[in-house]
């Protein structure tokens, strides 16, 4: 008996050990974000005293056009850019993870290298080579004998960020899809050859099997990430030419420290998680359903 | 893998092609960037096209740090400094709370992890609002304690640790315990000091995450000393025109430090990378 008591007594140095991070994430993750969805059912701008106006504010957000223009903006950034990186850095991996390739490393550092870089002055360059005397608008001069109004026009300066985004973090879904492609045992591949397999029956019936959680590992980080852009926005168009970039995490910093619109910057915070959490939960049931 | 079958010459040529080009493609804005932040401002935008700087100009980089209502090397400063104390932070949290979990058996370990886990689906844009607000009430806005303390969240970290620490023998601590070590003792002599590798990916991965982060600073800093290098490059604009060079010359600083960083651990930066994929 008391062995048991000095062994339980013991594992209370859990609590000790555990105490700061409860303590720290309870006081600055958690209660904001009960924070945030009580601060949506009021008016505040941080001067006068809080008004309680319930479901209001999202009533209001419902049918205001920028919200929702903001949200279809975010949606199709986020939709268009996770589909592009996902396909273009697997077939990236799978060129690295290939026995015909030499320099893996270089060439794997290369293409990681934006991921490194900061938003910010990543913003900035591509600014500079966006504008009209820029070096972009140049090339395509003297290439296809048009130019492309990059950051002008409300239906161009979209598809900008997403060359931006996917140029800079290809890399990093790139790195993930070589771990999961170097996990498959060799094994397969080869008896799959010996049997008389060519490169498209393997990829088909080995590796993409194989790579099935580092897809929806893929998938689910980089739409909850990219979801929530913001530096890039912020910095190159400020929410674009007549807020065709203005994304959701853009409009959220807006309406709570430009217009100081603080219950209604927490409901759209409020919209924002609920998304992202709506999104998680489908992506995941959506291949939970194909698992043995 | 592809084919071992010989005759792939042709598929030779053609991936080393693209995905050389692809390389070349993707590291091409860096060196644009860099080019460019020894040309003369007009030069920057000029046509027709200038790769080269035709006029070197070393200035750029002189004007940049010396601006009188600039003050570039604060801002770096300041990064520099958030950013190593919220690594600290947020690597002491990990490393305890990974440790606690993992190592002891008390009554709702699964669920107090469970939900410190569940708020990694809390995305930081989401309660920059009420963050702000509580800041405030604690008088940290406009100061460093208000970075450095956001800055060490990181559910990532916690989950990280404790996996690491679940694969770390029980019979090491028992053994350690039966010689008389309190468990403190333990934590420190024996369980730091073999966590050293994913503690150095978690570093990395948190310290690219504060160095960069944009909305937090723009939310709590109003002074301009107070501000952040990726704060103070959004916020570079002369009340005439912006110099471009020196803008530029700022941005290739703003990027060396953990540039210089990939270049020596790149393999540790690869580590954290594939350590989110660890299912099993």
């Amino acid at each position: 008996m008391k062995r048991v008591g000095y062994y339980n007594k013991l594992q209370r140095h859990g609590y000790v050990f555990i105490l700061p991070t409860l303590l720290f994430f309870s006081i600055f993750l958690i209660i904001p974000m009960f924070s945030a969805f009580q601060l949506s059912l009021f008016k505040w701008n941080l001067v006068s005293p809080k008004v309680y106006v319930g479901l209001k504010n999202f009533i209001k957000l419902f049918q205001n056009e920028r919200f929702w223009n903001s949200y279809l903006v975010t949606l199709h950034f986020t939709f268009l850019t996770v589909i592009i990186i996902t396909f273009i850095s697997f077939w990236m991996a799978l060129a690295l993870t290939s026995k015909l390739l030499r320099f893996k490393h270089v060439l794997q550092s290369m293409i990681f290298l934006p991921v490194v870089l900061m938003m910010v002055p990543v913003a900035v360059v591509w600014q500079f080579m966006f504008q009209t005397t820029g070096l972009l608008s140049v090339i395509f001069l003297n290439v296809f004998r048009f130019n492309i109004p990059w950051l002008t026009s409300t239906k161009i300066t979209p598809y900008a960020m997403i060359l931006v985004y996917v140029w800079k973090y290809t890399g990093f879904y790139m790195v993930m899809f070589i771990a999961g492609l170097l996990d498959i045992p060799e094994v397969h591949h080869e008896a799959a050859t010996i049997d008389g397999a060519g490169f498209w029956a393997r990829l088909i019936h080995i590796t993409i099997p194989q790579l099935r959680n580092t897809l929806i590992l893929v998938l689910v980080s980089c739409t909850i990430f990219t979801f929530g852009t913001f530096p890039l926005q912020y910095v190159m168009t400020e929410g674009g030419p007549s807020r065709s970039t203005e994304v959701l995490s853009l409009l959220i910093y807006k309406e709570a420290f430009m217009y100081t619109k603080f219950g209604y910057s927490a409901s759209i915070s409020v919209v924002f998680f609920l998304t992202l959490l709506i999104f998680s939960v489908i992506q995941l049931r959506i291949f939970k359903s194909g698992t043995v | 893998m592809v084919s071992y079958r010989t005759g792939t010459t042709i598929k030779k040529v053609i991936l080393y092609t693209i995905i050389i080009a692809i390389g070349l493609a993707y590291i091409f804005p860096f060196i644009w960037m860099v080019l460019s932040s020894f040309k003369l401002n007009k030069d920057v935008l000029a046509i027709p096209i200038k790769f080269f700087p035709p006029v070197w100009n070393f200035e750029s980089y002189y004007n940049a740090f010396h601006y009188a209502d600039y003050d570039f090397p604060r801002y770096f400063f300041n990064s520099v400094f958030v950013t190593i104390c919220a690594v600290l932070l947020c690597v002491f949290l990990s490393v305890t709370s990974g440790y606690g979990f993992a190592k002891y058996k008390f009554k709702g370990n699964n669920l107090l992890f469970t939900i410190v886990l569940s708020t990694i689906m809390i995305p930081f844009q989401a309660i920059i609002v009420p963050l702000f607000i509580l800041v405030r009430k604690f008088g940290m806005q406009d100061s460093y304690l208000g970075l450095i303390v956001p800055g060490g969240l990181t559910a990532f970290g916690v989950f990280l640790m404790r996996q690491f620490f679940y694969s770390i023998p029980d019979e090491i601590i028992e053994s350690a315990r039966i010689d008389g070590a309190s468990e403190y003792r333990i934590f420190v002599k024996i369980g730091l000091p073999m966590a050293k590798t994913p503690v150095l990916a978690l570093i990395i991965f948190h310290a690219q995450w504060v160095w960069n982060l944009l909305i937090w600073p723009l939310v709590i800093i109003s002074t301009p000393e107070m501000r952040t290098l990726p704060q103070a490059i959004a916020l570079f604009a002369g009340v005439y025109f912006t110099p471009y060079p020196e803008q530029l010359a700022i941005s290739v600083v703003a990027c060396v430090p953990i540039l210089v960083l990939y270049l020596f651990l790149s393999k540790n930066f690869v580590q954290g990378i594939t350590l989110t994929g660890l299912k099993r």
